[in-house]
């Protein structure tokens, strides 16, 4: 099964902690199922991130990773078909901009 | 080859969508799940009800003479293929406002009468707007027109009024919890697509933000037709006043609208709407451009 998290930037870096995640369904049913624990509906401005979580910019859906995502790595949004890659915005959060 | 759609498949749609989130649905929604009595009952809000679907139905009509008409105009073979699952997309959500019509009791035969009685002349002219660019097989404006202004109205409008019946109404609510997922494939085909293109093609930038800046224009109209002045206000008061007794909200966007006045809606709606258009034309290098205020 894929992690929306693309290869190419696997190894404990900056900024993220090494950390494994295990993903529980959450109930978002957009995505064939193999990959629906992966993904999680954003619940507002209220909704605190996990490190291993990053917002899709564009449809407003939760990325879920196994492993706490860090500056430059990239992801899929499947709901949305966006790739994104990480980076630390200016408040020390993590962000995800749009590759086009 | 566009890149971004060499994971998209239509194998994918299939297990989305009618296999997903539509599954064991009828026209969107569990078999079981009806219209609440009171809408049924209550003349003044069945007609309101039935006005603002009729807005949906026009929207959505839109919609699918813009996606299929933009499947010949497309470049390649991967945004064909998307757009011909975006037609069937479209067509799902012009059977299921029509068929809330009908759940709300207007009558087959009646349904061309009620559309042309209710639709919106704004709305008409927006979708006239996008229309004449499809018809031209200009594909960039047609892609900026449906992809992100339409269908970002659309995932906009869908997700506040998803709030607004979450809690009264779940049959509507879940009717519209599928098409704000079809949306999200719209609208990120929309960015992803266009991302790409208008590098190609700089010298459209200036057709489509003026595209952008008349629809906006057709869009604000609009709301202000539906939410000002709006006759089932002390209805919808009542309905407002029953949910908060009951304990129901209707958070959007840090804003509780059971406590806002329709004036009030209409601004935090329109304002949500300009500023998601204002993103994400700037991310992919287009100029948003400020509309009239109706």
């Amino acid at each position: 099964m894929r992690d929306p998290l693309e290869g190419g930037n696997t190894a404990p870096a900056e900024g993220g902690d090494g950390r494994r995640y295990v993903l529980e369904d959450t109930g978002f049913d957009e995505v064939p199922k193999k990959y629906r624990r992966f993904y999680r509906k954003w619940k507002g401005p209220g909704d605190t991130l996990a490190p291993n979580e990053v917002l899709c910019p564009v449809c407003k859906v939760v990325i879920r990773s196994t492993r706490a995502l860090r500056d430059g790595d990239r992801v899929y949004c499947m709901p949305c078909m966006s790739r994104l890659v990480v980076f630390t915005n200016d408040a020390g959060a993590l962000e995800a901009r749009v590759a086009y | 080859m566009v890149d971004f759609l060499s994971a998209y498949s239509i194998q994918k749609w299939l297990e989305s969508c009618p296999q997903g989130y539509l599954e064991n649905t009828v026209f969107g929604h569990p078999p079981e799940e009806k219209e609440p009595e009171l809408l049924l009952s209550n003349p003044v809000l069945r007609e309101e009800t039935i006005r603002a679907t009729v807005q949906l139905v026009v929207g959505e009509r839109c919609a699918l003479a813009a996606s299929s008409g933009l499947i010949n105009a497309a470049p390649d073979e991967g945004s064909k293929r998307f757009l011909a699952t975006q037609t069937l997309d479209e067509a799902r959500h012009v059977e299921i406002f029509s068929q809330r019509l009908y759940d709300l009791g207007v009558r087959k035969e009646d349904l061309e009468g009620v559309l042309s009685q209710y639709a919106n002349k704004n709305l008409v002219k927006f979708a006239e707007v996008l229309l004449e660019k499809v018809d031209k097989k200009d594909f960039v404006a047609g892609v900026v027109g449906q992809n992100i202004v339409l269908e970002g109205m659309a995932f906009s409008v869908f997700e506040m009024m998803h709030a607004l019946n979450q809690g009264m109404n779940p049959k509507f609510a879940h009717t519209l919890s599928g098409t704000i997922a079809d949306e999200r494939r719209h609208v990120g085909f929309g960015e992803n697509r266009i991302g790409s293109l208008i590098k190609e093609f700089p010298e459209k930038k200036a057709e489509v933000e003026k595209l952008q800046k008349d629809m906006s224009y057709h869009m604000l109209a609009t709301f202000a037709d539906l939410f000002r002045n709006n006759r089932a206000r002390p209805e919808f008061e009542k309905l407002g006043a029953q949910a908060r007794e009951r304990g129901i909200s209707a958070e959007w966007h840090g804003v509780e609208l059971r406590e806002m006045q329709p004036e009030d809606i209409e601004k935090v709606l329109s304002e949500t709407v300009l500023k998601e258009f204002k993103v994400r034309l700037e991310r992919i290098g287009l100029a948003y451009q400020t509309p009239s205020r109706p």
